[in-house]
């Protein structure tokens, strides 16, 4: 399956996604620069919104990508199934193109965090989490502003909608504030669509796709998006 | 023709063509002193609209909104329709007039920076000066949209001003009225001609109302010969100035700024045991190509949902100021 990896200026682990991604069988990624445009995305299955400094977080991290002509193409294909996958920048991206609820303020600690994290899968089936349900996953994160924010309304409604499947919590499955890296509300890591089909994640599952590297915990979601682009 | 409304030099009738239309015409007639001197000559209205036509042209093509459609036959012209907000607008850059009068300042004096004023539109109380304050207070006109009408009053007012500097004339000062059309549009309305504005030769001789207010000339000859110099102007040779605005970004309240609360330990370490709170938010200088508009403070806003602030966690607010 043709999955388009992008890479808007200042983007940094599109080698990395490529690579994990290459580790799936059938996946086929291949490196789209933005400046490729709505051309870019023409024969792709599935998204992968890699990390980095798009734009060198100026503005907001992920606001300038996010009006991109390349990015007006991920909306669309977004709303019509397409399996889109947005990593810690890549999250930020689709935060600001409000494909994703909320947004991504500055770490409570006003710290760049770069470690190991656990996250509670949530056990509720999701596209990106079959075969995760309920399991406690060890990721790494590294960013400035990955302090998820949304309304109490808000993060009532995707609550109840099944929409936050990964959150921070401590070796054991607990979720608490001492686990909590950056301030998110409700620990949330990663939050998904309506639709389900777009995920936003902080911590990289690309970094943890094989056992040398640490983890290969991070490689089951992908497998799962690359399964999703096969439907 | 219906009449709409007959104000002291002009008569304002229904277009019977569109209802969001009107047209406007300049009288003979001529008043100073809230009424008191009345008289009237011939041809003033016919000249009066000649310029207004003229002046509300050049306005527009420097990108200023204005009532302005087009000329019609005689002294008429035909304008948008508007809701006339209840306020005068004067600019002043030399003492004149009233403000002079009020403040026993002696005619001449020229101000460091063009003053903008207020007066209620209310014949009844005599025209008032107002404060912006008082004029938020009663609720006549809202503090955004004086603060937009003193920017386009200073915008005209530059305009205007290079326009008669290039024919060695100075604008002393003028009044603006502006009105609100049918599809929420605030545009420059009423007229601008020597009866709404004082303007002095290179030996202070006025070339306006003020020779029949101070009855030292011939009013009709007067205004030929500012109509004849505007006519002998070269509008396409006055720059167009850029215009900043500010668009001011900070983070709602109830939500963490950390970039604040890092800067409030360092104040507190450098000593400033006053500061209780900083919140860190950002300063667009938007710096635009031509004087702000309705369209241009609507693109502003749709600038900040769009881009400049996130709407979830940020509120933001334009200043013209």
């Amino acid at each position: 399956m043709a999955i388009a990896v992008l890479r808007f200026p200042g983007t940094n682990n599109e080698e990395d996604a490529i690579r994990a991604l290459s580790l799936i069988e059938g996946a086929d990624p291949y490196l789209v620069p933005s400046r490729k445009g709505l051309a870019g995305l023409e024969k792709a299955d599935g998204i992968f919104i890699p990390g980095g400094f798009s734009y060198g977080d100026y503005l907001r991290a992920g606001a300038v990508a996010s009006v991109e002509t390349i990015t007006e193409g991920v909306r669309d294909l977004a709303e019509d199934g397409l399996p889109v996958m947005g990593v810690c920048n890549g999250f930020q991206i689709l935060a600001e193109m409000g494909l994703l609820p909320g947004a991504l303020l500055p770490n409570e600690s006003a710290h760049f965090i770069c470690k190991w994290v656990y996250l509670k899968v949530s056990d509720r089936a999701t596209l990106f989490t079959e075969g995760l349900e309920g399991a406690v996953i060890r990721l790494p994160i590294a960013h400035a502003e990955g302090n998820y924010y949304c309304s109490d309304e808000e993060l009532e409604a995707i609550n109840d909608e099944n929409r936050i499947p990964f959150r921070y919590c401590n070796e054991s499955g607990e979720i608490n504030d001492i686990v909590n890296p950056n301030g998110s509300v409700h620990n949330v890591a990663g939050v998904l669509s309506q639709k389900g089909n777009v995920l936003g994640l902080m911590p990289h599952p690309e970094r943890a796709s094989r056992q040398i590297l640490g983890s290969s915990d991070g490689l089951l979601i992908i497998e799962n998006f690359v399964r999703a682009t096969k439907c | 023709m219906e009449l709409i409304h007959e104000g002291k030099a002009k008569r304002v009738f229904a277009d019977p063509d569109s209802n969001n239309r009107v047209i406007i015409e300049f009288s003979d007639s001529v008043t100073a002193g809230d009424g008191a001197k009345k008289d009237a000559f011939p041809d003033k209205g016919s000249i009066a609209c000649d310029i207004s036509e003229l002046l509300f042209s050049y306005l527009e093509g420097k990108g200023i909104d204005t009532h302005y459609i087009k000329r019609l036959k005689g002294p008429q012209l035909l304008c948008k329709k508007v809701t006339i907000f209840p306020v005068e607008v004067v600019c002043r850059n030399i003492a004149a007039g009233s403000f002079s009068k009020r403040y026993g300042v002696e005619k001449g004096i020229k101000f460091e920076k063009p003053l903008v004023e207020f007066f209620v539109k209310d014949d009844s109380l005599h025209d008032p000066l107002i404060t912006m304050g008082a004029l938020t207070r009663i609720g006549l006109v809202s503090r955004d949209v004086l603060q937009f009408l003193t920017r386009v009053t200073l915008s005209v007012n530059y305009y205007l001003s290079e326009l008669l500097k290039q024919q060695g004339l100075t604008l002393i000062d003028f009044k603006l009225e502006f009105g609100m059309t049918e599809d929420n549009t605030i545009v420059l309305a009423d007229e601008i001609s020597p009866d709404t504005m004082r303007i002095w030769d290179n030996k202070s001789t006025s070339l306006d109302k003020d020779v029949f207010r101070e009855g030292k000339g011939d009013l009709i000859s007067v205004y030929k010969k500012l109509l004849d110099t505007l006519r002998a102007s070269k509008p396409e040779d006055v720059e167009i100035v850029k215009e900043v605005v500010q668009v001011i970004v900070e983070p709602k309240s109830g939500i963490k700024n950390p970039p604040g609360e890092v800067t409030k330990k360092a104040l507190m370490r450098l000593g400033f045991a006053e500061v209780d709170d900083v919140r860190v938010g950002k300063v667009f200088n938007i710096i635009l190509k031509k004087p702000i508009t309705t369209e241009i403070l609507n693109h502003l806003n749709i600038m900040n949902v769009k881009l400049l602030s996130n709407p979830i966690s940020e509120k933001h607010k334009v200043r013209l100021e």
